[in-house]
């Protein structure tokens, strides 16, 4: 399984990388995308079976990203792992076909709640 | 919003809001500002990681990170730290992936991501709607209204750190006392 992680941090990459190992999650290919743009060229470009995606990026927003790629026709599952946890996003998210939104600060246990079920 | 409420006894509360412009103590208060950072600190810096609520010795070349909140409540979520200990905060969220050599670049990525997990949980329990901004790091935001401030100092591996929740927008002025009448308030006075 490929997981696009999209974060305009590269430390939180890191973070979210190394939660997914912790979590149980260690045999899949990651792509690193730095931003709502980037991830999206690369939905196209590496067919990634999974997104993880921060929400406030430069560019182009996780949301945006998440909109460009449902009114593309892409159904690849998206998820939010952002410092916007209120239920105002959540709504948000849930309207715009993200699967899940994890909220920052997270711990393996939040990713393996989220995860178990969309990834194999 | 109704203003209605023009007379009678003074509650302290009406002379923060009374035009309806809420001030961060309004809305938010130092133990969820706490319970937040410290969150943030053990899943991002790590598990064994404590934060000592005590104010340091201050020091002199400082470092801050923020995110800017706007909505019913306009400010920045800010964090001040020592550079060196910013750079032992990038250290501890890079673990083992922490290079021999740090650059700026990275304590800058780090010190502002910290700053975005607090700032954004901290948008989170206010009420309204509000948009956050991208992290930023340099010199902090100036702190515009002192009576629109929520401040923890605590101590990091010995060293001092602040984060504050500081309002944007300058104190409203005081309105006059009516003619031949008091003061409604005697602190009312702007600081």
């Amino acid at each position: 399984m490929k997981i696009l992680v999209a974060d305009d941090s590269r430390v939180m990459r890191q973070i979210v990388i190394r939660t997914l190992r912790q979590a149980g999650f260690d045999d899949h290919d990651i792509v690193e995308a730095e931003d709502g743009a980037d991830a999206l060229a690369k939905v196209s470009s590496e067919s990634p079976d999974l997104v993880l995606s921060d929400w406030n990026m430069p560019n182009m927003s996780g949301i945006e990203c998440l909109q460009a790629m449902r009114s593309s026709g892409s159904t690849i599952p998206f998820g939010f792992v952002t410092s916007e946890g209120s239920p105002e996003m959540r709504e948000k998210a849930a309207n715009a076909g993200a699967l899940f939104l994890i909220a920052k600060p997270f711990d393996e246990d939040t990713f393996r709640d989220a995860l178990d079920g969309v990834i194999a | 919003m109704s203003t209605a409420h023009t007379g009678g006894i003074d509650t302290g509360e009406r002379r923060r809001s009374g035009d309806g412009r809420p001030v961060i103590t309004d809305l938010i208060d130092e133990p969820t500002v706490q319970s937040i950072v410290e969150d943030a600190w053990v899943a991002l810096v790590g598990e064994d990681e404590v934060l000592i609520p005590l104010a340091g010795e201050p020091i002199g070349d400082v470092v801050s990170a923020w995110v800017d909140v706007v909505g019913p409540w306009t400010g920045s979520v800010v964090l001040t730290t020592g550079r060196q200990t910013a750079a032992e905060l990038t250290r501890a969220l890079l673990a083992e992936s922490s290079p021999e050599l740090l650059e700026d670049e990275d304590v800058a990525d780090a010190f502002g991501e910290i700053a975005n997990v607090v700032g954004g949980n901290v948008k989170a329990a206010l009420p309204g709607s509000s948009a956050l901004s991208l992290p930023e790091v340099g010199e902090a935001p100036a702190v515009r209204n002192p009576e629109d401030v929520v401040r923890l100092d605590v101590l990091w591996r010995g060293q001092p750190l602040s984060i504050s929740a500081q309002g944007a927008l300058p104190p409203l002025p005081v309105p006059h006392p009516p003619p031949g009448g008091q003061s409604p308030h005697e602190n009312g006075a702007s600081l």
